[in-house]
């Protein structure tokens, strides 16, 4: 067993017990007798013992050839993810086209490019490429931000 | 006949030509993009087809699925990056061909070869999908469970090299797909008091979360890696003598290619290694191959595209995906009300014949759109990472609000694509967790009828030909790999077949 195979193990058997847990707040006003044996938390058990099964196959290399350590993760994953995560929470403060600019002003930046005239071009026209296929094609609606 | 005529009236009405050019055009043009796959275009673009109602969804749809399979070759060719991972064989002698100056007809024959799988698959599609359907109209909730089951099973052999990964991943999606309301007993399973979620978990930012966002924090983690473009002045039709080299490869190549599609998850990808391990075992210039052979090029294209087709013979015809693909475009029709099958043949007729001509029509689109505007689908290749996935960001978050207007889909979008993240880097495959998604409802509620059926006997089960013989072929198709994979530990020096 190395040790990335045992971490997945290790979370796939967490997440399956947390889910098998959960099982036990499913509440049915139904009457055991009309249900036959199939209540609302017998699939879901049934494919939780499964993902168990499968969990141990991994760490046992059942099945799976190993893997070798996975290269680190560079920084600047996270950031974009905790952009993002920033990104989402202003949609709602800043309306989708302002925190939309933005972001991919910002996405842009931290990738490399340093020309904000050219990214703030692109991001534009990108936008009203957008703007014109989902709000007066497909008659969508996005947040507008708390001033609007 | 009567239906066929209706279906083709339909297929070519003005709004459906639009609609597969549309496809045709985006299939290519986001195909072509780096680092963006068929099933990630498809995703992507899968929140346009909310308004267009069954049968422009699936016109659309099927538009994009072929166009997306040639336009990873572009990139296959000029960068050697596939656009598309059907495109990797592509790859391995497209792109020595474009360093020595010949990448116009490397992509002529790659657009010719493409069309040719394909119409070949749909013309399979047209005769296949009703006799399947047909046979299949038998079945009753236990084949239809066993069915699935063996779908699921298929799921070992996706993407990924661990099968118990792959089907790890496949029964999480299978879950998954048990959040929401039950419906043989009301009960809320896992919701969390959530109303959104009674309904289960929405497909739409899923789909996009696992495929297209995952795909751009994977792009980001292997920046810095620097490609070298060549440049393309013009696609030049291959010569006379090109084909008949070519000849016996595409016809080899799109027989193969659409058996391959037709089982259950296997898609193109696949289909186009095996016939380019094909090609090269059957032609006549071996020596020629990973340093830039047309064959090497026209065999996996005539095969991941006649994939195409094949792969949807299962999904129209059983509601069990061929590929992954396929199995987005399931989620597409599911959203619309739409739930495929053998009754679809005889309720819908109308809706597969569109399938049919807007696929045959995306097929003969696509050669002449590549060899019209092949310089400019090939400049594509040239936009830079810091402008391509900010703009595929933001398309994933308007794909993922739009249809629910909701910013909590925003929310699980984003954590699905963590989550794809963390599975490519785990050696896992998004794939079958999709594969589970799509199938769960139909494996839980088949259980659950079979079982009322069978008054809760299982033993029924074996009573059935049908279902004994698709329970034999899952076991074996569990245990293959299993077997494979203790057999290559054991003798470890034993060569495998490669694709170069």
């Amino acid at each position: 067993m190395n040790r990335q195979d045992a971490v997945v193990a290790g979370v796939a058997l967490a997440g399956a017990a947390t889910a098998f847990a959960l099982t036990f707040k499913f509440t049915s006003t139904t009457p055991a007798a009309m249900m036959s044996g199939m209540g609302a938390e017998f699939f879901p058990r049934l494919v939780i013992g499964l993902i168990a099964i499968l969990a141990v196959c991994v760490a046992l290399r059942i099945g799976n050839p190993g893997m070798e350590k996975p290269a680190p993760i560079p920084g600047i994953v996270w950031i974009t993810i905790g952009l993002m995560a920033f990104y989402i929470v202003m949609l709602e403060v800043a309306g989708m086209w302002l925190a939309s600019f933005a972001i991919m002003v910002g996405l842009g930046w931290l990738w490399g490019e340093r020309n904000l005239l050219k990214l703030s071009a692109v991001s534009v026209i990108l936008l009203l490429v957008i703007y014109g296929a989902f709000v007066k094609f497909l008659k969508s609606g996005f947040p507008v931000g708390l001033w609007a | 006949m009567e239906a066929f005529l209706a279906g083709m009236g339909a297929a070519f009405t003005p709004y459906m030509l639009w609609l597969i050019l549309a496809g045709t055009v985006l299939g290519i043009v986001v195909g072509a993009l780096p680092g963006i796959s068929g099933s990630t275009t498809t995703a992507l673009l899968l929140p346009l087809t909310i308004t267009m109602g069954p049968t422009g969804a699936v016109a659309f749809l099927g538009s994009i699925y072929c166009a997306a399979n040639y336009g990873g070759s572009i990139t296959a060719i000029l960068i050697n990056t596939p656009g598309d991972p059907s495109a990797s064989a592509t790859a391995y002698d497209g792109y020595p061909m474009a360093r020595r100056g010949e990448a116009g007809r490397a992509l002529g024959m790659s657009a010719f070869a493409s069309a040719i799988g394909g119409i070949f698959s749909v013309i399979v599609l047209i005769v296949a999908a009703p006799l399947l359907a047909r046979l299949a109209y038998q079945f009753g909730p236990p084949e239809y469970f066993a069915l699935a089951l063996f779908g699921l099973s298929m799921v070992a052999a996706v993407g990924g090299e661990s099968a118990s990964k792959n089907l790890l991943a496949g029964a999480s999606g299978v879950l998954l797909a048990t959040i929401g309301l039950d419906l043989t007993t009301g009960v809320e399973r896992f919701t969390f008091g959530e109303p959104s979620l009674s309904d289960g978990l929405d497909f739409i930012p899923v789909l996009v979360g696992l495929f297209a966002v995952s795909e751009l924090f994977e792009r980001i983690s292997q920046r810095g890696e620097k490609l070298e473009i060549i440049k393309l002045n013009a696609l030049k039709l291959p010569t006379l003598a090109d084909f008949r080299k070519c000849a016996k490869a595409i016809g080899l190549s799109s027989v193969i290619g659409t058996f391959i599609g037709v089982l259950p998850a296997l898609g193109a990808t696949t289909a186009a290694l095996i016939c380019y391990n094909e090609t090269k075992r059957w032609s006549k210039y071996k020596e020629e191959f990973g340093k830039g052979a047309i064959e090497g090029i026209a065999g996996p294209e005539a095969a991941n595209n006649a994939a195409v087709g094949g792969a949807m013979v299962p999904t129209l015809a059983l509601g069990i995906p061929g590929s992954t693909t396929t199995a987005i475009i399931l989620a597409g029709l599911m959203i619309q009300g739409v739930r495929p099958g053998p009754h679809l043949f005889t309720e819908q007729p109308t809706l597969l014949y569109v399938v049919f001509g807007s696929m045959l029509a995306c097929n003969l689109l696509y050669l002449v759109l590549g060899f019209a505007f092949a310089k400019a689908f090939a400049r594509i290749t040239l936009i830079p990472d810091a402008y391509l996935w900010p703009g595929v960001f933001i398309l994933s978050v308007v794909g993922a609000y739009a249809p629910n207007q909701s910013i909590s889909d925003v929310w699980v979008m984003l954590a699905f694509g963590v989550v794809g993240f963390f599975f490519k880097r785990y050696g896992f495959s998004p794939a079958p967790l999709i594969m589970g998604l799509v199938l769960g409802k139909m494996v839980e509620e088949t259980m659950k009828q079979s079982l009322l059926l069978f008054d809760q006997d299982w033993s029924q089960f074996f009573h059935r030909p049908v279902v004994v013989t698709l329970f034999a072929i899952t076991v074996l198709g569990l245990a293959a790999p299993v077997i494979a994979s203790a057999w290559r530990r054991r003798f470890p020096k034993i060569p495998t077949p490669t694709a170069g």
